[in-house]
């Protein structure tokens, strides 16, 4: 009674919980559900989500919110082919470039924030349209194909069966968990995010701490955009706007607090991958698109007021 | 004089939180054209039973009885409905609101449905000339002062005409002018036959207004008799339980050292034009009205706001400090008055608040030291007593508790000046005493402290000099030798003959 009682009041827990229930019950009455390749299928595409959303998780803490993950995305899908320099054989710089790229603009969105004061979800919002408009003049309608090794290696090696984006995905969890719980960059996101002003009248920077953490979002979004790449093995505009939503969702379904200053990456890893099995179990249901949609939305909603519950303050 | 009946009562009353019981029993019944006087330590279980009496929180077990009658589920909206209007310690204005929107708000007077500005304007008028607030009626409430805001809070009450009216420490952030106009008005709202709960840490108001008290300690009720005969020392062994000495310790006279503050022409936002200068080992009071630029003369000097000056020495740096950061790294400390909103992260844990400002020098390899860390948070709570688990929310300690939390912090960088804006605001008699030793005994390692407060006995008794603001600048200051609290109140009133001295 107590264990179920501490669960409760431990979202990610129990939004591991969840997961596990519903690969359970998901796996014993679908056929094919449980197979092994199916799970690395379900993982991998968790992967993405949950890269996203690290960057997500962090602005979010803080008290903000990045609507631009999904133009980044699409940003680093499109240049990355165009900037991958041909000398190169290993495509290292291509991506090492396109990470900077992605931070820089993660940096101007926290620059918005921090000295122009424009709330977050403005500043981002206008960074990811004037970023999509860019994209339009420089991509056109077009697909670009992607050449560089190390980004299709990325994308599509399994070493020892598992996945190269699945083992990405370990690592970014392991920073993540380290920058929250072990760095005192950490500490003093979640204070700002819970009291901006009496953490600023403690001596903590808004202003570096802000920059730092949209920059984070800028390059664990960038991040995301080169494993999506090599999973498509192509860019095109439009191809991040599905990560945007989903991004928030998942770490929301894992705890962590809309409005900030309380939640763990913990709690988003189990909320990505409960989120992509969602996806995954309607898509099974013979269901037009419209209900689909009906159905994935009215899930989310459910799924959240089990598990991503706000505690009463 | 027949038995009156009593309009609310609370019988028997428990409640806990968390498993910790909070009131274990406690009686009381508020009769009409009485002042009846609620005393206790932070802790006691004071808000907790407001919060009862008010429908904010359901008892456990007993019950709240209005006009004899037991109320079941009471609630908030029951509470309005029988009469029963609070002033809460914490303000609830809406910033944005006028003065009279929010005075009339969840009873505004309405015409076809939408507001009705001009009957509303003309009951609000009314009770603002009550309650002596001159104030434009279509002022934003952010603009006023914290003094001023208190007072929009009592019209509000007032507004809805209560028979039962509770005040929780109406006077904590009233200037004594302001204090005195609340004090007529109590004591006319008694004669007009209502029924009054007054709850405060000042003694001599208590003793100036009330004529019954309740003494709460550790959720049990320790006292419930008339005040006729009982002196602020008996009260205090009430609320202690045992004999609580003088409440300030013996002025010391220290060494003073190097000029740590030296200012001239300084001014940050309210505050302007003020010379200033302060040494190592100093205890300098700043005094005035609540709300003549005080607390923006110590946020300016913290870096928290712009600030400018002619010339400026402040801890050996040559012009003011351009942000909080830089403030820290020249050794000055700040606590804010607002220990809720400025001073603390309320729903993280006591141990995090207390790190916050030190968090960068338990680094290892990067890494945050969580050995270090907790033999820190452990030195800390044991120096300044801090009782409990460390890991619970700093929100679940009491108001006196918090704010040692708040000063805590601070230690590990061992700030060369420490800013103190009304640090025991709200703080029980025992914390206070606590606080003011820690005080002295900042200033005897050589620290400069500079105390803003709105409480003068605490400026005469602990300071070296005062500072008496008014109207922004720094009016008068007043040497050792001339403080009094007639003086300070003289000089914040604009009645010094002295007062060209600074």
């Amino acid at each position: 009674m107590n264990a179920i009682k501490a669960a409760l009041r431990n979202p990610p827990l129990l939004t591991l919980i969840l997961v596990v229930l519903v690969w359970i019950i998901a796996g014993l009455t679908l056929r094919g559900f449980g197979a092994y390749g199916h799970l690395r299928y379900l993982l991998e595409l968790s992967a993405v989500i949950g890269i996203v959303a690290a960057g997500q998780t962090l602005v979010i803490l803080m008290g903000g919110i990045d609507l631009s993950v999904g133009a980044i995305i699409t940003v680093t899908a499109i240049l990355l082919p165009l900037i991958s320099p041909e000398a190169d054989p290993t495509g290292l710089v291509g991506i090492v470039l396109t990470l900077g790229i992605a931070t820089g603009i993660g940096l101007l969105n926290g620059a918005g924030a921090a000295y122009l004061k424009v709330p977050p979800i403005i500043m981002t919002l206008a960074m990811a349209t004037f970023l999509q408009g860019m994209l339009v003049i420089i991509a056109g309608g077009s697909a670009v194909s992607v050449t560089n090794a190390a980004v299709i290696w990325l994308g599509q090696a399994r070493p020892f069966e598992v996945p190269a984006g699945v083992l990405l995905w370990v690592v970014v969890s392991i920073v993540m968990l380290i920058i929250i719980h072990r760095m005192p960059v950490g500490a003093r996101f979640l204070a700002l995010g819970a009291n901006p002003l009496a953490a600023r009248l403690s001596g903590v920077s808004v202003g570096r701490n802000t920059l730092l953490v949209f920059a984070l979002s800028g390059f664990f979004a960038g991040l995301a955009g080169i494993l999506i790449l090599g999973m498509n093995r192509q860019g095109y505009v439009g191809i991040g706007a599905p990560y945007l939503l989903t991004s928030i969702a998942a770490v929301v379904l894992g705890g962590t607090s809309i409005l900030g200053g309380r939640g763990t990456y913990a709690g988003t890893i189990p909320g990505a991958i409960l989120l992509v099995t969602t996806t995954a179990l309607i898509t099974v249901v013979n269901a037009s698109p419209g209900w689909r949609s009906i159905m994935f939305g009215s899930l989310i909603l459910g799924l959240l007021l089990i598990s991503g519950r706000e505690a009463r303050r | 004089m027949t038995k009156t009946k009593p309009l609310l009562e609370a019988r028997r009353v428990f409640k806990g939180f968390f498993g910790n019981p909070v009131l274990k029993g406690v009686d009381i019944a508020l009769e009409p054209g009485r002042v009846h006087a609620l005393l206790g330590e932070n802790g006691a279980g004071k808000s907790t039973l407001i919060n009862l009496l008010s429908g904010a929180l359901q008892p456990d077990k007993g019950n709240v009885v209005v006009d004899g009658q037991p109320v079941l589920r009471f609630s908030p909206a029951a509470a309005r409905e029988a009469g029963i209007a609070v002033v809460q310690q914490e303000l609830s204005l809406a910033a944005e609101l006028s003065i009279a929107e929010n005075i009339g708000l969840g009873a505004l007077p309405r015409r076809f449905g939408l507001i009705d500005y001009r009957a509303l304007s003309t009951a609000v008028a009314e009770v603002c000339e009550r309650v002596g607030l001159t104030e434009p009626l279509d002022m934003p409430v952010g603009d006023l002062s914290l003094g001023r805001r208190q007072m929009v809070e009592i019209a509000k009450a007032l507004f809805r005409k209560p028979r039962v009216l509770i005040l929780d420490e109406p006077t904590s952030s009233l200037s004594a002018h302001e204090a005195g106009i609340l004090a007529g008005l109590i004591r006319k709202l008694r004669d007009e036959g209502i029924a009054l709960l007054y709850i405060s840490h000042r003694l001599n108001e208590v003793q100036a207004l009330c004529s019954h008290v309740t003494v709460l300690k550790d959720g049990v009720v320790t006292a419930d008799q008339p005040l006729a005969g009982v002196n602020d020392e008996g009260l205090v062994r009430l609320m202690v339980g045992r004999d609580a000495g003088d409440l300030f310790p013996a002025w010391q006279d220290n060494p003073v050292g190097n000029e740590l503050i030296g200012l001239e022409g300084f001014s940050a936002g309210m505050a302007r034009d003020v010379n200033f200068r302060a040494c190592a080992g100093e205890i300098v009071g700043i005094g005035g009205l609540v709300g003549q630029g005080q607390e923006d003369f110590l946020l300016g000097l913290y870096g928290a706001i712009p600030a400018s000056a002619e010339t400026a020495q402040i801890a050996g740096r040559h012009r003011p400090l351009k942000n909080v950061e830089a403030a820290n790294g020249a050794g000055l400390a700040y606590v804010p008055a607002d220990r809720k909103h400025e001073g603390l992260v309320l729903p993280h844990s006591i141990a995090s608040n207390l790190l916050l400002p030190s968090l960068g020098d338990l680094v290892k390899h990067g890494l945050r030291d969580r050995a270090a860390e907790r033999k820190r948070v452990a030195d800390l709570t044991r120096r300044l007593t801090i009782k409990g688990d460390v890991g619970r929310p700093v929100q679940a300690l009491s108001g006196g508790n918090q704010q040692k939390v708040a000063l805590a912090k601070w230690l590990p960088l061992d700030p060369s000046v420490l800013l103190l804006n009304d640090p025991t605001r709200g703080v029980d008699i025992e914390t206070k005493r606590e606080i003011y030793l820690m005080l002295q005994s900042f200033a005897r390692e050589g620290k400069l402290v500079i105390l803003l407060s709105s409480d003068t006995p605490e400026l005469v008794h602990l300071c070296d000099r005062v500072a008496v603001f008014r109207e922004g600048r720094l009016a008068t200051m007043l040497p050792r030798s001339e403080i009094s609290e007639e003086a300070i109140v003289g000089a914040a009133m604009g009645l010094s003959a002295k007062g060209a001295a600074a």
